[in-house]
């Protein structure tokens, strides 16, 4: 018998839908994934599966029932965008099913053990971050922070900084995934970015200059001479520095401007 | 002068503080408000010597009336002086953390005028932002020896952190080396707060609207290797901080030689990074393994091998308790088995909650073996290789760890002139 795939369209209903279907299916399942993660196989028969918010809903409330820990393993999965975090959580409720709440414990399966990998990285990227976002002041007095990471933690990011720039109005940039948040001191709504922005600082990790106050420029300055200042050259420990703080974060960096080949 | 030199200046002059932990308070941002703290802290950036960056750390200023041996800011060094106005800090402070790159303000100062004074300004700074911006980000005050009492208090209400430097491990170095200071003006105000803060705690079990009392405890810093104490005098003065004055951090820092001075390492000399980085080591010990500063080191040997980490140089001495079943042994137990760490002794103590550990899954569980493996048995087997003698364990004990150690090495410019 030939391998049976279930796909999705990537979304984090279709995730959940097709995991429920691969559940429920009467034939052995081998994999499930999202449309854009999928190899196509010579012996595999695939079945694309549609987005179904009830059957979403239902698995989400099973995963409640389980514990609230199963439902935050399953967005982080989500989240994550591993390309077998799908396969993961197929694993993971067919082993719920039989063995309960439980199974949040089970370090030793592989499956189990991938799902609290992946969370964990994610609550450390977002974790990451919160710290090394850089927000640029517009000259409306909008703060703006592009940024570019592994894991879609965008939300993460701005339930932080509801928080804690709560009466400021804000917008959080993933221009890796496009996809933009607004707070406007009162709610959080996706934005539009203007495609030409977007591409200008995707690449150059900074704002177009008409943009840039005098006044963005003068503390992106002090901010500069403070870091280089605080360093202490007798210790100095690039090593130590790179590991804590990747080359593929400082594209944004204020302070790490021009010292990609440092 | 400019407000870029000045903080040039000043943060230069600050880079000798260890401490940037915005960690251990709470506060939650407020109506109209700027900011909060965040309890785990958030580090924003690293500097070039691979140290984190959370917080604004810079003099008030550097124009000292102290002439400390140790000091690159003492009063006898010919070098630019700066001073800060108050605005100028908070209009810093606010702007950076806006921007994201910061956690909060950590302020220094030297000793201006008088220390009461000193202290009066920097408080002042506190209120400028608390009160005027409402800013409620992470601040990080230092204590200036010798300051009043109530002034001390008003910080602890203003800061989240408070530190008093201890500088030298003992009073007869503090003696030659920064003879304006006395151990009793440093240890007074550490204990003031200890106590305050336990009166605060105890106050607001009663009642909510207890004002906080420097919520993230305090901290302290001394200098290693300017004179000439053992680590067991260290290590056991630390431990008492921690227990006596229930201090949240020690830190050390290696003495880097800035003043030419008779009693001091030689300028030039490089700054003891291995044995500042076992100090590191042996302090988590005593924090998060549950060890006494006794068992670490003894009167005998009252110094840390640099070859070897302190926790595996306790179990070679200590050869005879070992090895230990991984699914009987304790998590006390477990804590002092060398290559384990607090997460890796955690997750054992989970996942043999639910079925027995197989060899085969040890490293799923994320145990790395490669000291662990000579402490611990499985049904009655040993998981090192089938037979090893006590000197195969020593000299892996000594391998294992080349990584932390020769990174030092391989970074320090002086170390490497040799």
């Amino acid at each position: 018998m030939s391998e049976l795939v279930y796909l999705y369209d990537g979304s984090f209903e279709g995730l959940l839908t097709a995991v429920a279907v691969a559940v429920k299916s009467p034939r052995p399942v081998h994999r499930v994934f999202a449309g854009r993660h999928y190899v196509p196989s010579l012996f595999a028969t695939t079945l694309m599966v549609e987005g179904d918010p009830a059957q979403a809903e239902r698995i989400l409330s099973y995963l409640q029932e389980i514990s609230k820990d199963a439902v935050q393993l399953a967005m982080q999965a989500f989240l994550s965008e591993d390309k077998d975090a799908a396969n993961y959580l197929y694993e993971f409720i067919r082993l719920c099913l039989s063995r309960g709440a439980a199974v949040l414990q089970f370090h030793t399966n592989d499956s189990v053990r991938s799902l609290l990998n992946l969370s964990r990285k994610v609550d450390f990227e977002a974790h990451r971050l919160n710290g090394m976002l850089r927000f640029r002041i517009l000259e409306d007095g909008v703060l703006y922070a592009p940024f570019q990471s592994d894991h879609n933690v965008i939300a993460h990011c701005a339930g932080h900084f509801q928080k804690r720039l709560a009466e400021r109005t804000w917008i959080l940039h993933d221009t890796g995934r496009n996809f933009a948040l607004y707070w406007d001191t009162n709610s959080l709504q996706p934005a539009d970015i203007d495609d030409e922005l977007r591409a200008y600082t995707t690449h150059f990790g900074e704002l177009p200059e008409h943009l840039l106050t005098d006044q963005e420029r003068y503390y992106q300055h002090l901010w500069r001479c403070f870091h280089a200042a605080v360093s202490n050259p007798e210790r100095e420990n690039k090593l130590l520095q790179r590991s804590f703080m990747p080359r593929r974060y400082w594209h944004f960096l204020v302070e790490m401007k021009g010292r990609n080949r440092g | 002068m400019k407000t870029e030199e000045k903080l040039s200046i000043l943060a230069n002059a600050a880079k000798y503080d260890v401490s940037c932990a915005s960690s251990g308070s709470t506060r939650a941002n407020s109506p109209g408000g700027i900011g909060n703290a965040a309890r785990r802290g958030i580090c924003h950036s690293w500097s070039a010597d691979g140290r984190c960056i959370s917080l604004l750390k810079i003099l008030l200023s550097n124009d000292c009336l102290f002439d400390c041996a140790y000091c690159m800011s003492r009063r006898s060094n010919d070098l630019p002086r700066a001073t800060f106005t108050p605005e100028e800090i908070a209009d810093l402070t606010i702007n950076f953390y806006l921007r994201n790159y910061i956690e909060g303000l950590f302020l220094s100062s030297a000793v201006y005028a008088s220390p009461d004074k000193t202290m009066s300004d920097m408080v002042d700074v506190c209120r400028l932002l608390r009160k005027k911006h409402l800013f409620n980000g992470y601040i990080h005050l230092k204590i200036i020896p010798g300051a009043s009492r109530e002034l001390v208090d008003q910080a602890a209400l203003l800061a989240d952190r408070l530190s008093v430097n201890i500088e030298l491990p003992s009073e007869s170095s503090l003696k030659i080396l920064a003879p304006q200071k006395s151990r009793q003006a440093i240890l007074q105000p550490m204990h003031h707060i200890s106590e305050h803060k336990t009166g605060f705690a105890l106050e607001a079990k009663k009642s909510r609207h207890t004002p906080n009392y420097c919520p993230a405890g305090q901290s302290t810093q001394m200098i290693i290797g300017a004179s000439g104490e053992s680590d067991l005098h260290i290590l056991n003065l630390t431990q008492s901080l921690y227990r006596r004055m229930q201090l949240k951090r020690v830190y050390y820092s290696a003495y880097m030689p800035v003043n030419d001075v008779p009693n001091l390492p030689a300028p030039l000399s490089p700054p003891p990074l291995i044995r500042e980085h076992r100090l590191y080591q042996a302090d988590w010990l005593l924090r998060f393994y549950k060890f006494e500063a006794e068992e670490i080191l003894s009167s005998n040997s009252p110094n840390l091998d640099e070859r070897i980490d302190p926790k595996a140089a306790w179990a070679l001495r200590n050869f005879d308790h070992f090895p230990l079943d991984i699914n009987r042994a304790s998590y006390e137990e477990l804590l002092r088995v060398p290559g384990l760490g607090v997460l890796s002794a955690q997750r054992i103590v989970a996942a043999r909650r639910v079925t027995a550990i197989r060899e085969e899954d040890l490293k799923k569980i994320g145990l790395v073996m490669k000291r662990a493996k000579y402490f611990l048995s499985i049904k009655g087997r040993s998981l090192a290789p089938s037979s090893f003698a006590y000197h195969h364990v020593v000299a892996a004990m000594n391998r294992a760890e080349p990584a932390s150690s020769s990174k030092i090495r391989h970074a320090s410019k002086q170390l490497r002139l040799f």
